[in-house]
């Protein structure tokens, strides 16, 4: 149809219209980085927290790190096994208080022993709370055979972590 | 704990007691060991590495409020410019596309303290209380420079050669 553009004005015109109507981007998937990025929705109503809301290429600048250790430094020991450890406490976590935990799983390394803050909405009665704490953090440290301690802070209602709707 | 310090300073060892009478046997008191006089160290060097180069700025004004308390020389407390990055360069996708590649990067930052003219004890209790104030994602390494008096043998020039 490139021909009859040349010729006759008018259809490259009311292509023109056509396309303008539909103002999107494609590109191949290979091209393009999708790593922590949420796609806007139509209807605009998508809730994400603050670190969902910042994409990878801002860590350092306006994102702090979620596993603080010492493996990935310069010299630094058993880097893989830290990683897998920490994939394991961020699904015990999730998975031992479930639909509860509102932000991401920090985790912080301190000699021999982890920290795990994170934030937790009130929907239990702190005696089931202080029940999951105990048995968290005894299962934990004898998995990861060091003492464990979990320094949590409870969030009243879950929009009070939403930072913007997309 | 400068109290601490004073009392470990200035500790006397226990006197054996002795009677005038020649008679009777002189008290003696339970053998004590002779203290060795405290290490001297010239130069305290410590580096440390992190991730983030806040929290390494915040624990270097730490580590030097401390050594001020505590009477400490400071040294030159400085840190390069820029850090180490590890960068790896890998394919994106899982089958083909060779164009299409993601870069990762593993930056490690640098900083040096320098302390000198320590006593055994002060730099001791000083490493101690860095050490345990370490916080997660920083590693400490420290280098000690230490005096000594020349051992005996070498303190007198050979006859022969």
């Amino acid at each position: 149809m490139n021909f009859l553009k040349k010729l006759v004005p008018q259809v490259a015109l009311a292509e023109a219209q056509l396309l303008s109507r539909s103002s999107i981007h494609t590109s191949a998937v290979c091209c393009r980085v999708q790593s922590g990025r949420y796609r806007i929705t139509t209807k605009r109503n998508r809730p994400l927290t603050y670190e969902m809301a910042n994409p990878p290429h801002f860590i350092g600048h306006r994102k702090s790190w979620n596993s603080w250790n010492t493996s990935t430094l310069e010299d630094g020991l058993r880097p893989s096994q830290t990683a897998i450890e920490d994939v394991f406490i961020r699904k015990f976590m999730t998975g031992t208080w479930h639909a509860l935990v509102c932000s991401e799983v920090i985790i912080k390394r301190q000699h021999n022993t982890i920290r795990i803050a994170a934030l937790i909405r009130q929907a239990i009665t702190p005696r089931k709370m202080y029940f999951l704490i105990g048995y968290t953090e005894e299962l934990l440290s004898y998995w990861m055979q060091c003492p464990v301690t979990l320094e949590l802070q409870t969030v009243g209602d879950k929009n009070d972590v939403i930072f913007k709707y997309i | 704990m400068l109290q601490a310090l004073k009392s470990l300073r200035w500790a006397q060892p226990l006197r054996a007691l002795s009677t005038s009478t020649a008679g009777t046997q002189p008290i003696v008191s339970p053998k004590t060991p002779a203290p060795e006089p405290d290490k001297l160290y010239s130069k305290l060097e410590i580096e440390l590495r992190g991730i983030d180069p806040a929290v390494l700025k915040s624990y270097t004004w730490f580590a030097t409020t401390a050594a001020d308390h505590l009477g400490i020389e400071k040294g030159k407390c400085w840190s390069p410019r820029k850090a180490h990055h590890e960068r790896m360069t890998l394919l994106k996708s899982v089958h083909i596309y060779k164009k299409h590649r993601v870069q990762y990067e593993v930056r490690t930052h640098f900083r040096y303290m320098n302390f000198h003219k320590l006593t055994g004890s002060t730099l001791d209790t000083f490493l101690e209380y860095i050490e345990r104030n370490l916080p997660e994602g920083v590693a400490l390494q420290a280098s000690k420079t230490e005096l000594q008096q020349i051992p005996e043998h070498l303190r007198q020039p050979p006859e022969q050669v």
